[in-house]
């Protein structure tokens, strides 16, 4: 039996899709492209992978993995897994110091704490997301995305 | 056997050796036998054999399938051994025919069956080197000829031994391929476990390897998946790998049901509702997986709670 974690390597390229639908300040499209991964290791391994042959926005792609708050730094996109927004909260707190596009999965996370968040409908993973936090972090979101979503606050 | 020996026997004591001209050839075969010149038995059955009155008895082709029998044995593996135990068969098939007393039926039955053996021992080898065609081929040949030899032969045993053992080596052949897998090999694969679910429907193998194999399926498309492929191309093959998973998992809580302590049925189940996204039954059979691979764990933890 393959031993590929399935849902993280759709996670993986969901996240690499988000990118291109998502612009960045300026002194974002310089050096490294910074994504962070709280609490799944699977996931930061397969996009890992895949950033040593793709790029973003021209930029190279640099994966961390994040097991504290501490460790959170300026990163251009944050996964982070958690099962109830009280376990999310404080590394969304971290991440408003930067433009950091926040993605997370679970219930109630798209109402003010995660611009994107995982969800599941009819076994399949989709996404909602929340404008507002696009513009609050300074990113600048293509409409094209969210007609691809579930749900969208503005 | 005891029938040729017998033969053999009589051919020998009873006719003086002056007068061994006037014996008919398949008679000369036996002697030729008897002095283990078998190149000469075959000549002067293959010459008997076409013969229009030799060639109308069934001792005539009983004799050409024994001595042709004995040739293959000899030249079993090599090159055109194949092609004497052919003769044989053929030989004692006609035997078969024509022996309306039934004076070597017994035995010709007897050969026959030694032989299918031999031919059912082939497609089991040619499975093990991915010849497929071939041991479907032989698969076929040895039914064929254990129906006549065997006709209230219930084959349903013998079904599913070689249809599982080679669908397990069509599967190696699909897990080791790449993307470009041709969707046949996969459709083969599932046709082979189907068949023997339709002989024996509680059967933990096919029902375990056709669960993995519609869940590798489903996988091996997520591995074809490239971050440069859009939204479109994710959204349709994310539909494509759930419906594998889905096919997958009746056929794995089957396998659960017959025997619900096997950790790779366990594991099957946590990762195929894990796909699906089923996080509440993923960690329902995570525990039982961990129950089962830690059973004195729990045993304290039951004690403590006492």
């Amino acid at each position: 039996m393959s031993t590929l974690n399935t849902r993280a390597k759709f996670k993986s390229l969901f996240i690499y899709q988000f990118t291109k639908y998502t612009e960045w300040p300026e002194d974002y499209k310089q050096g490294e492209f910074v994504i962070g991964v709280v609490n799944d290791g699977d996931l930061a391994d397969l996009l890992a992978v895949a950033a040593k042959s793709k790029k973003i926005n021209s930029q190279s792609v640099i994966v961390k993995k994040i097991n504290s708050t501490a460790d959170v730094s300026k990163c251009h996109v944050l996964y982070i897994d958690g099962s109830s927004p009280g376990e999310v909260e404080p590394f969304v707190s971290k991440a408003n110091d930067y433009n950091c596009l926040v993605i997370t999965e679970g219930q109630g996370m798209i109402d003010g704490l995660s611009a994107i968040n995982f969800v599941v409908v009819g076994n399949a993973l989709k996404f909602e997301m929340n404008k507002q936090l696009f513009r609050d972090r300074g990113l600048i979101v293509s409409n094209s995305l969210e007609n691809l979503a579930t749900k969208v606050i503005n | 056997m005891m029938r040729f020996l017998k033969y053999l026997m009589a051919v020998m004591m009873l006719i003086p050796l002056s007068s061994l001209a006037q014996l008919d050839p398949v008679n000369l075969a036996l002697m030729a036998y008897q002095k283990k010149d078998l190149a000469k038995a075959k000549e002067l059955l293959d010459k008997s054999a076409a013969d229009s009155t030799y060639g109308a008895q069934a001792r005539t082709w009983y004799f050409r399938g024994y001595i042709y029998k004995d040739l293959y044995k000899e030249e079993r593996g090599k090159k055109g051994g194949s092609e004497l135990r052919d003769v044989s068969l053929t030989s004692f098939l006609k035997s078969l025919e024509l022996d309306q007393k039934q004076e070597f039926t017994k035995d010709s039955k007897q050969s026959i069956r030694f032989l299918a053996s031999t031919i059912y021992n082939d497609a089991a080898l040619a499975l093990d080197s991915n010849d497929f065609d071939q041991a479907d081929q032989n698969y076929k040949r040895y039914k064929e000829l254990t129906s006549i030899t065997d006709p209230e032969m219930d084959f349903r045993a013998r079904d599913v031994e070689f249809k599982l053992y080679m669908a397990s080596k069509y599967s190696i052949v699909f897990d080791d391929s790449t993307k470009d897998t041709p969707e046949s090999l996969s459709d083969r694969i599932i046709e082979l476990y189907l068949d023997v679910l339709s002989i024996d429907s509680s059967n933990v193998s096919a029902n375990y390897n056709l669960a993995i194999h519609y869940y590798n399926q489903g996988v091996q498309m997520i591995e074809g998946m490239d971050q440069e492929d859009d939204f479109e191309k994710l959204f349709e093959t994310q539909e494509l790998v759930l419906e594998l998973f889905r096919k997958a998992l009746p056929y794995m809580l089957k396998a659960y049901e017959l025997e619900p302590n096997r950790k790779a049925t366990l594991q099957g189940l946590t990762g195929i509702y894990y796909g699906l996204s089923n996080i509440e039954k993923t960690e329902e059979f995570k525990k039982k997986l961990e129950l089962l691979e830690n059973p004195d764990g729990n045993k304290e933890g039951n004690d403590s709670n006492e």
